[in-house]
């Protein structure tokens, strides 16, 4: 299934859940938020939430800032 | 004597906040928070990226236990941005409090007010604890106490320009209206400086250039927690008022003159 990740085509070879998309890119689910579509998805919804083709999936974590 | 700082429904003891960015190293970071006594640090979003996990503060940032983090809006240009990112921040950081900052212009990184409180509207409704960086403007910061802001944050200088207190004046009439606490963030370069923030009755200060970027970070740590310590005290015990001419602090009988 073809995805965009953080601005990058991915092709993602897992079952499609955030789940296993997060376990394929080896991110740490408890430092990790994330948006499909510009939405936020919380993480008790990963192990349910479906991707689909061509969703835009945004991943973030905490850095240095002020 | 107890002096906590409330903001919203958090106690704080320690008026210092720290930003956790520029530092060498997550170490460096680690450290001087730990020699600040901060209780409270702002931290970014940034996308993830596995070729840079180390960059990840999750990890370091949980060590320090009592520590609470403000996550920022930071890179949102505007309010609806922000508001995403706030929600995002809202999701790592299991907390309400949120720095709002929109800045869309890299060349000063001055805050855009209207984005500002466009935004802290929506998300005082969606129940954050909304600490707005804005420009030192009392107009502004009174209509963010009006809209639930939970503290207002004006700037004493530009971003990391160690400018200092240039807005004291604007930053007295803030603190003289405001019902909320007000926190000087952004310019500070010296303890000194942070006293002064104190001294003229603001509640915090904001720091992160001035101890990440100084030769040892958290002996500047430090030395910020005692400047704001000072400050906080001196506040507290009253300054004089000034005068425009001498007062003599001795008597000034002329007891050595041969005229008597």
């Amino acid at each position: 299934m073809k995805l965009t990740v953080n601005g990058k085509i991915h092709e993602h070879a897992g079952q499609g859940s955030i789940d296993a998309l997060l376990e394929e890119l080896s991110a740490n689910p408890a430092h990790t938020a994330l948006m499909v579509n510009g939405s936020v998805v919380s993480s008790n919804d990963w192990k349910t939430t479906l991707l689909k083709e061509n969703d835009e999936v945004e991943m973030l974590v905490f850095v240095g800032g002020g | 004597m107890s002096d906590t700082l409330k903001i919203g429904d958090q106690e704080l003891n320690s008026r210092l906040f720290l930003g956790t960015g520029k530092f060498s190293s997550s170490q460096a970071m680690i450290e001087a928070v730990k020699a600040s006594g901060s209780e409270l640090v702002t931290v970014a979003l940034r996308r993830f990226n596995r070729a840079q996990a180390e960059d990840d503060l999750y990890g370091p940032l949980a060590e320090l236990g009592n520590v609470r983090l403000m996550p920022n809006t930071s890179g949102a240009i505007n309010a609806k941005e922000a508001v995403r990112a706030a929600l995002l921040g809202r999701e790592l950081s299991k907390s309400r409090i949120v720095k709002l900052e929109i800045h869309p212009n890299p060349h000063h990184l001055l805050p855009d007010p209207i984005e500002t409180y466009e935004a802290a509207i929506e998300l005082v409704k969606q129940d954050f604890l909304v600490l707005p960086y804005i420009p030192a403007d009392p107009v502004l910061a009174k209509r963010l106490e009006d809209v639930g802001c939970a503290a207002v944050m004006p700037l004493g200088a530009a971003i990391g320009t160690g400018k200092g207190l240039s807005t004291a004046d604007m930053i007295k009439i803030i603190v003289r209206d405001a019902n909320i606490p007000v926190v000087v963030d952004a310019g500070l370069r010296a303890p000194s400086e942070a006293a002064a923030a104190l001294e003229m009755g603001c509640d915090a200060v904001l720091v992160n250039s001035a101890i990440a970027v100084a030769e040892n970070p958290a002996g500047m740590g430090a030395a910020f927690k005692i400047g704001v310590e000072a400050g906080r005290a001196a506040r507290l015990a009253g300054l004089m008022p000034t005068s425009e001419v001498a007062m003599a602090s001795s008597p000034l009988t002329s007891f050595l003159s041969s005229n008597d």
